[in-house]
C-alpha cells in the first residue's frame, strides 16, 4: 500500500492533530478494556482468594458458562442453515425482486433483540391474542415453550442468520463465473457444480459466518433476559447482569473477572472469523454475478422464500402489533374491542416514555455524530499516511464492539465509579456513561463505510490539488470530505440505527431520568405491562423499517460494501 | 492541546447532559407499576407548578441494591422513596439514611400504619392474595390447594429477591406455624415457580402459561376491570399485606419539596387518587375502590416486622437456594 503513495507524504512527523486524535480514540476504546483487566487482575497474588479463582470455582460460571455455549452452538447452527441456504437462493438464482427479499431478510438483524423476544412471547403459548384469534391456542397452563434453552437458541438463530447470510453472499458474489461456465459446457450436473465448486469456494464465507454468529450469540443479552431469566436459564451475560442487579457494587470485583472470561471467549471467536474472512477474494469479477435459471420451479422457490418471511418476520410482527391493540392481557381481540389507549399512553404527556425517546435520540444523534467527526480524518490518516502500528489501532477499534456489551458496560462503571481525576465530574448516574460507552462500542461501525470509501479514492485528485498549491485544509474540503461525506452519512445512520435500540450496554448504565428506548421496553414487559410494551416495540420497528428504507436510498449514491445489505 | 480540548468538550458535556437538573426536580425511586407512578407525578406536578419530578421504577429489592451502588459511587439520586413495604424502611431508618417530616396529615391515619418518629409513611394497603385465569379448572380458596396434584406445575409466585411484597409475603408464612418453610419446600415440590416481580405472574396468569398465581390484589382487580380473564380471591387462611410507606433521604437536597410530595400522597386529594388508581387507601374514612371488599372484611394473617427486618437477608438466601 505504501507504494501508491506520494513522495511528499512519507517521512513527515506525526503532528500534533494526529496524536490528539489517537489520544482520543485511546481513551474510549482501550482505556475500559485495560481497566477491565487491571480489575480483574488487581487481587490475583491473593491466588486462592482471588477473585478470578472465586469465580472459577463457582458452579455458577460453569453452567452458565455451559448454557452460553449451548445456546449459541444451537443458534449458529440454525443461523447457517438458514442464512446460507437462503444466500445460495437469492444470490445464485434467478428469482425475481432479490433486493426486496434481501431488505426483508435484513430486517430480523435490526429490530433490537427485546422486541423479538417480546413479539415471539407474545406469538406462542397459550396467551397468544393471535392464536386465540385463530382458535388455535395451546390449553391454559401449557408452558410458554420460548422460556428455555430451544427458545432461546431458535431466537438467536434467526436474529443472526442475516449475518451468515452477508458473509456467504460477499463470497458468492465474486465467484468466478467463467470456471463454472467451463464446468458446464464439460457436462457437469447442476449437483457436481454446487459440490465440487460452489460450496468449495464459499467454504470461508460460511465459517467467517459462522464465527460471527456464534460471537453474536454468545454476546446476545436481549433474548437470552427476556426467555432465560423467567426460567432461572442464566448465560454468561444474563448471569453477569444478574449478580450487578442483586447485588450491586459488591460484586464488581467478581463480576469484572467473569467479564474478562466471557470477553476472551468472544475474542478467539473473532480472530477466527478474521482468519476466515481475510480468505475471501475481495475483488468482484467482471460482469454480471452467477445466476442459475430455476425455470419452472422459480415460482415455488419464491413461494417458498415468502413463507420462511412470513414465519420468522411477518407472524411475530403481526402476534405484536395484535398484543398492542388488546385493552389487557389475555384478552381475545375482536372489532369491538380493539384498543388504541396503549398508543395514546405512550404518546400523551410528559410520561416516562417520551423521556426515553428523547434520551435515545440526543444519545444515538449525539454518538453517530461525534464518531463521524472522529473517523473521517481517522481514515484520512490510516489510508493516507499509513504507520505500522495503525493497523493494532484498527484492530483495537475493533474490541469494544465484538465484546458483548455487557462486558463494556461494567468496563465503563469500573472506569466512571469515581469521579474523573483533575476536572472532578461524576459521569457515573448521568447519560454521559452512556455516550462514552457508545462511542467506545460503535467507532468500529462508524468508520467502516468511510475506510472503504476512503480506499476507493484515487490519491491523483489530491496530489493535482497540491500540486496547483492546494493546503491540506483545502484539499480536504473541495475534495475529501465531499467525496467521503456520502459514507460518512451511510455511517452515521448506522450508528443512530443500533443506538437508537441499544439495550445491552445501557441495561447496566441506565439511572433515574436517563432511561433508553431498549431499557423502556425491558422494564415494561418485566413490570407486566405487555401491552404498553408492544405498544412501543411496534413503534420502534415502524421507525427502524423507515430508517432502513432511507439507507437504502442513500446507498445507490455510495460506493460497493458500505451498506452492508445490498450489492 | 489535546488534553486541554479533552477537559473542554468533558466539560462542555457536563453542562449538556446536567441541564435537566434544575432547582425545582424532584426525584422518585417507587416500586409502583410505571402508570400509577406517572399519575402521581402528574398530580402532585398539576398541584405544584413549576416543579418536575423524575422518577424510575424498579422492584423494591432490586432499587434498593441500585440506591446502595449510587451511594458507594457518591452519587445519591433519589430525594423520595415510595416502596413497597415498611420493613426496608424500618432498615433505611436505623442506618439513619432517612429524614424525619411531621406530617399534618398524619391525624387521619391509624398509627401502626406510620413511623411514631415521622420517618415513613403508608400510602396504601396492599395485599397479596391469589389470582387465576377464568378459563382454568381450580377455583383456589385456600393457600394449601396450591399443594394439590391438580396444581401441580401451573402455580406462578413473584420472587422476594426481587419484590418487597413478597419477601414480606415469604415472612409472614414462614414464621407462621401453619405454613413455616415447609409450606415453601411443598411449593417447591409441587412445582410452583417463582418469576420475577408481581407484574411477571400477572402476565403468566393472564396471558394462561401458569393459570394460577400468587399476587397483589390491585393488579389482578384492576386488570379484571379491563376485561383480562383474571379473578382475585383472598384466601380463607388471610393475606399478608405491604402499605407502600413513602420517605424522605437524608442526603436529599431538595428536603422542603420532598415534605411536600410526602405531604401531597397523604392528603385526601392524594389519597383520592390511590382509590382511582385501584388501591386499597390508607388514609380513614376513604372510600374502597370498586372490586373490594370493605376494608373490615379483609382478613390478615399475623406478621412480626421486627423479625422480619432480622431475618430478610436469611430469607432471601434459603429463598433463592430453594428456587433456583
Amino acid at each position: 500500500m505504501t507504494n501508491s503513495q506520494p513522495a511528499t507524504f512519507k517521512n513527515q512527523t506525526i503532528q500534533w492533530w494526529v496524536w490528539g486524535l489517537l489520544f482520543v480514540i485511546f481513551v474510549i476504546n482501550v482505556l475500559p478494556s485495560g481497566r477491565l483487566l487491571a480489575e480483574a487482575l488487581s487481587d490475583i497474588a491473593q491466588a486462592g482468594q482471588s477473585s478470578f479463582w472465586k469465580v472459577l470455582n463457582a458452579p455458577a460460571t460453569w453452567q452458565a458458562t455451559w448454557h452460553s455455549f449451548y445456546t449459541s452452538m444451537l443458534a449458529t447452527t440454525l443461523a447457517v442453515v438458514l442464512g446460507a441456504g437462503l444466500a445460495f437462493f437469492i444470490a445464485l438464482s434467478n428469482i425475481r425482486a432479490k433486493s426486496f427479499w434481501v431488505f426483508m431478510f435484513m430486517l430480523p438483524m435490526m429490530i433490537p433483540p427485546q422486541v423479538t423476544a417480546l413479539s415471539w412471547l407474545q406469538l406462542m403459548g397459550p396467551g397468544s391474542a393471535l392464536l386465540q384469534l385463530l382458535g388455535v391456542a395451546p390449553a391454559l397452563g401449557s408452558p410458554q415453550p420460548l422460556y428455555s434453552a430451544w427458545g432461546i437458541a431458535l431466537l438467536m438463530g434467526i436474529q443472526h442468520a442475516p449475518l451468515v447470510f452477508l458473509s456467504v453472499r460477499t463470497s458468492l458474489l465474486v465467484l468466478p463465473k467463467e470456471l463454472i461456465e467451463a464446468a458446464r459446457l464439460s457436462g457437469a450436473s447442476q449437483s457436481r457444480i454446487m459440490l465440487d465448486m460452489v460450496f468449495p469456494l464459499c467454504k470461508n464465507g460460511i465459517l467467517a459466518g459462522a464465527a460471527i454468529a456464534f460471537v453474536s450469540a454468545l454476546g446476545n443479552f436481549g433474548i437470552p433476559a427476556m426467555l432465560g431469566i423467567p426460567a432461572s436459564y442464566y448465560v454468561l451475560p444474563t448471569l453477569i447482569y444478574q449478580k450487578m442487579a442483586d447485588f450491586g457494587p459488591l460484586m464488581l470485583n467478581e463480576v469484572s473477572s467473569l467479564s474478562v472470561i466471557v470477553g476472551l471467549i468472544a475474542m478467539f471467536g473473532v480472530w477466527v472469523q478474521h482468519r476466515f474472512q481475510a480468505k475471501i477474494p475481495l475483488v468482484g469479477m467482471p460482469g454480471k454475478p452467477l445466476a442459475f435459471a430455476l425455470g419452472r420451479s422459480r415460482i415455488w422457490c419464491e413461494a417458498g422464500l415468502a413463507l420462511i418471511i412470513l414465519v420468522i418476520l411477518v407472524m411475530p410482527l403481526m402476534a405484536l402489533v395484535t398484543s398492542s391493540l388488546v385493552p389487557a392481557i389475555g384478552v381475545v381481540l375482536t372489532m369491538d374491542n380493539l384498543s388504541f389507549s396503549a398508543y395514546a399512553q405512550m404518546l400523551t404527556g410528559q410520561g416516562v416514555t417520551w423521556r426515553a425517546f428523547q434520551n435515545s435520540m440526543l444519545l444515538s444523534v449525539g454518538a453517530a455524530f461525534i464518531l463521524a467527526c472522529l473517523a473521517l480524518p481517522l481514515v484520512y490518516v490510516v489510508v493516507r499516511r499509513p504507520r505500522r502500528f495503525y493497523s493494532v489501532v484498527l484492530m483495537l477499534i475493533d474490541v469494544p464492539y465484538a465484546l458483548p456489551g455487557v462486558v463494556l458496560a461494567i468496563a465503563c462503571i469500573l472506569l466512571f465509579a469515581k469521579p474523573i481525576p483533575v476536572v472532578e465530574i461524576s459521569l457515573y448516574g448521568s447519560l454521559g456513561i452512556i455516550l462514552f460507552a457508545y462511542l467506545s462500542r460503535f467507532l468500529t461501525v462508524s468508520l467502516k463505510p468511510v475506510h472503504s470509501s476512503m480506499m476507493q479514492l484515487d490519491v491523483a485528485l489530491e496530489e493535482a490539488a497540491q500540486l496547483c498549491g492546494a493546503s491540506l485544509t483545502r484539499r480536504w474540503r473541495d475534495i475529501v470530505f465531499p467525496l467521503l461525506a456520502p459514507a460518512a452519512f451511510a455511517g452515521f445512520l448506522l450508528v443512530f440505527l443500533i443506538a437508537v435500540n441499544e439495550l445491552t450496554v445501557s441495561a447496566l448504565l441506565w439511572s433515574a431520568g436517563n432511561e433508553t428506548l431498549g431499557v423502556l421496553i425491558f422494564n415494561l414487559a418485566d413490570g407486566g405491562e405487555t401491552v404498553l410494551a408492544s405498544a412501543v416495540a411496534v413503534s420502534i420497528v415502524l421507525m427502524i423499517a423507515v430508517l432502513m428504507i432511507c439507507l437504502s436510498v442513500v446507498g445507490r449514491n455510495l460506493p460497493k460494501g458500505v451498506i452492508p445489505w445490498r450489492n | 492541546m489535546s488534553f486541554r480540548l479533552l477537559s473542554a468538550s468533558a466539560l462542555l458535556a457536563s453542562v449538556v447532559f446536567s441541564a435537566s437538573v434544575h432547582a425545582d426536580t424532584l426525584v422518585l425511586y417507587t416500586s409502583q407499576p410505571a402508570q400509577d407512578a406517572q399519575m402521581t407525578v402528574d398530580a402532585f406536578e398539576k398541584a405544584n407548578p413549576g416543579t418536575k419530578v423524575d422518577w424510575v421504577r424498579d422492584g423494591t429489592t432490586k432499587l434498593m441494591t441500585r440506591l446502595r451502588a449510587e451511594m458507594a459511587a457518591g452519587v445519591v439520586k433519589p430525594d423520595v422513596l415510595l416502596i413497597a413495604d415498611s420493613v426496608t424502611m424500618e432498615q433505611l431508618k436505623q442506618e439513619g439514611l432517612l429524614a424525619a417530616h411531621k406530617s399534618a396529615e398524619s391525624g387521619e391515619y391509624d398509627p401502626a400504619l406510620y413511623d411514631k418518629d415521622g420517618y415513613y409513611y403508608s400510602t396504601k394497603l396492599i395485599t397479596t392474595g391469589i389470582a387465576y385465569n377464568t378459563g382454568a379448572k381450580e377455583k383456589p380458596v385456600s393457600w394449601k390447594d396450591f399443594l394439590k396434584p391438580e396444581y401441580k406445575n401451573q402455580v406462578a409466585m413473584p420472587s422476594p429477591l426481587y419484590s418487597g411484597a413478597a419477601l414480606i409475603h415469604l415472612s409472614t408464612l414462614t414464621t407462621n406455624p401453619d405454613f413455616s418453610w415447609k409450606f415453601y419446600e411443598d411449593m417447591k415440590a409441587n412445582g410452583v415457580t417463582a418469576l420475577t416481580g408481581n407484574g411477571s405472574v400477572l402476565t403468566a396468569v393472564a396471558s394462561g402459561t401458569k393459570p394460577y398465581g400468587v399476587l397483589a390484589d390491585y393488579l389482578a382487580i384492576r386488570e379484571k376491570a379491563k376485561g383480562a380473564p383474571v379473578e382475585f380471591v383472598f384466601p380463607t387462611e388471610g393475606v399478608s399485606l405491604v402499605t407502600e410507606p413513602v420517605a424522605i433521604l437524608k442526603d436529599s437536597k431538595q428536603q422542603e419539596l420532598a415534605q411536600k410530595f410526602v405531604d401531597f400522597v397523604l392528603s385526601a386529594e392524594g389519597q383520592e387518587l390511590v382509590v382511582q388508581q385501584g388501591y386499597l387507601p390508607a388514609r380513614n374514612g376513604t372510600k374502597t375502590p370498586e372490586g373490594f371488599p370493605d376494608r373490615s372484611a379483609i382478613k390478615l394473617l399475623p406478621f412480626d416486622a421486627a423479625k422480619a427486618l432480622e431475618n430478610a437477608e436469611k430469607d432471601k438466601e434459603d429463598f433463592s437456594k430453594l428456587f433456583n
